[in-house]
């Protein structure tokens, strides 16, 4: 067996150190714009759906199984390298002056996540009884308002636990980033690995980091759920 | 106040309402009855479009529900409906259930909202719920704050679909009692159901439908002491004593 000498302080403390942290203070960036865009964008999609308007619902299903059923990496892989060529100009210039790789990536992550949730809350929009609408309606609201203070609420509150898989799926993808540019923690752990040659330790040190960020969201995901939505259960 | 006018409505081959001609003058109350499966939910439930008639004409407080002119959010805000299973919003606290309507269409301010919920929640008995979830409530409980969410509305008419038939029969006085208090005001009321104490003390009219026809309207003594369509004496029968 190989003789290898472990060495943790290459990466508690120094430059390894900052270049880890400096990864996961993007990853975190990440994250977190992806998670919100995702569920923002997966709502609207949702609700397009469950439009009475054919053609609004024929557009989300399109755009359903299209962004479900296409590899991440692939569609990164477009937004980075292909996108350019059909986006307008207007568009391609303030890429190019924010991040271009980070938009690409959260772009990416937004549009694929986005897919996977909204079928997610569909299924709990579907479970709350029609009556809820009816009585909705009644009361004067349209169907969009309908859907913002009584469907959409409830409907939420059911849909947490498949969206905290979401949420985290996200989390971990947003790893896939490393493969155009992205300076986020993988790509820092790897740059770590090809300095120092300590490979365990700079994957083991990311390792620990996604599993703490995965914890996290789940506990601030239960937390909401607890004090925020279900506040009579609790 | 609300006019059929030989309206019909098919569902599919199923003729649910057929021919309807009705009146209902303001400050009314009207009770409609009928066996299962005459239509009398479906007549009901058509005043606020949440069934659309296919034919004949349709008027409510001055409103053509077949007219695509016609405003039906702003129609509906003046329709309260309660409905046999309450549907109150469960994510929602009795307070909020009554002032989540007025707040967001009326645009009634918040505080103001709440005083009215208060008053309403006092007029049915309920004030000590204001925080209550709906499903910390009895069925009674929760069909009077359903009737006061109605209300905060400050509709010109109430709708009632079997208001009581989901309810346990220690329960069922309350909400009449709310409902012929409000009647006592002067309110114009539709109400689908089969308690025939309440037709015979606060109707001013009952209807008697079967398969989708009105086959009798009268004054209450007059329907129940001497009913002329034979389905509404077999009714009637029946109502009285179900065993035989």
């Amino acid at each position: 067996m190989l003789k290898y000498h472990f060495d943790w302080s290459i990466i508690t403390s120094g430059k390894y150190f900052e270049w880890l942290v400096s990864g996961l203070k993007i990853t975190l960036e990440l994250s977190a714009v992806g998670i919100v865009g995702a569920f923002v964008l997966g709502l609207v999609i949702a609700v397009l759906k469950m439009s009475n308007f054919k053609p609004l619902r024929w557009l989300a299903s399109v755009y359903l199984e299209f962004f479900r059923n296409t590899p991440l990496l692939i569609q990164i892989f477009f937004w980075y390298f292909g996108s350019y060529k059909i986006l307008p100009t207007a568009v391609n210039e303030w890429l190019n002056n924010t991040n271009f790789e980070f938009a690409a990536a959260a772009i990416a992550l937004i549009i694929y996540t986005s897919a996977f949730i909204a079928e997610d809350i569909r299924s709990g929009i579907l479970s709350i009884p029609k009556e809820q609408m009816e009585a909705a309606r009644s009361a004067g609201f349209s169907f969009l308002r309908s859907m913002q203070y009584i469907i959409l609420p409830q409907a939420v509150r059911i849909t947490i636990p498949p969206l905290v898989n979401q949420f985290l799926n996200l989390a971990k993808n947003s790893s896939l980033a490393m493969t155009i540019g992205v300076m986020e923690l993988t790509y820092q752990a790897r740059q770590v690995e090809s300095y120092s040659f300590k490979g365990f330790e700079a994957f083991t040190a990311a390792t620990v980091v996604y599993l703490a960020l995965s914890v996290s969201i789940t506990f601030l995901m239960d937390l909401y759920n607890k004090k925020v939505l279900n506040p009579q259960r609790s | 106040m609300i006019q059929f006018q030989n309206v019909h409505k098919w569902f599919k081959t199923l003729h649910v309402l057929n021919d309807v001609n009705l009146h209902v003058k303001q400050g009314e109350v009207v009770v409609v009855c009928g066996p299962s499966g005459s239509g009398k939910s479906t007549l009901i439930r058509t005043i606020n479009k949440l069934e659309p008639i296919n034919e004949g004409h349709l008027t409510v407080d001055g409103m053509d529900l077949l007219s695509k002119k016609t405003d039906l959010n702003r129609l509906r805000a003046e329709v309260g409906f309660v409905f046999q299973q309450f549907n109150l919003y469960p994510h929602l606290s009795v307070l909020s259930n009554i002032t989540l309507a007025p707040t967001k269409i009326r645009k009634t301010p918040k505080k103001e909202a709440e005083e009215q919920a208060m008053q309403l929640l006092e007029r049915v008995g309920l004030a000590m719920k204001r925080d209550a979830y709906p499903t910390q409530l009895s069925g009674g409980q929760q069909q009077r704050v359903a009737i006061a969410r109605a209300l905060a509305m400050k509709p010109r008419i109430m709708l009632f679909d079997e208001p009581t038939s989901a309810l346990d029969p220690e329960m069922i006085g309350e909400v009449l009692q709310v409902m012929q208090d409000l009647a006592k005001t002067g309110m114009t009321m539709v109400v689908v159901t089969h308690e025939m104490g309440f037709a015979r003390e606060v109707a001013d009219r009952v209807v008697f439908m079967d398969h989708g026809v009105i086959l009798e309207e009268a004054q209450p003594e007059e329907f129940f002491l001497n009913p002329q369509h034979d389905r509404a004496k077999q009714f009637l029968k029946q109502l009285l004593s179900p065993m035989h």
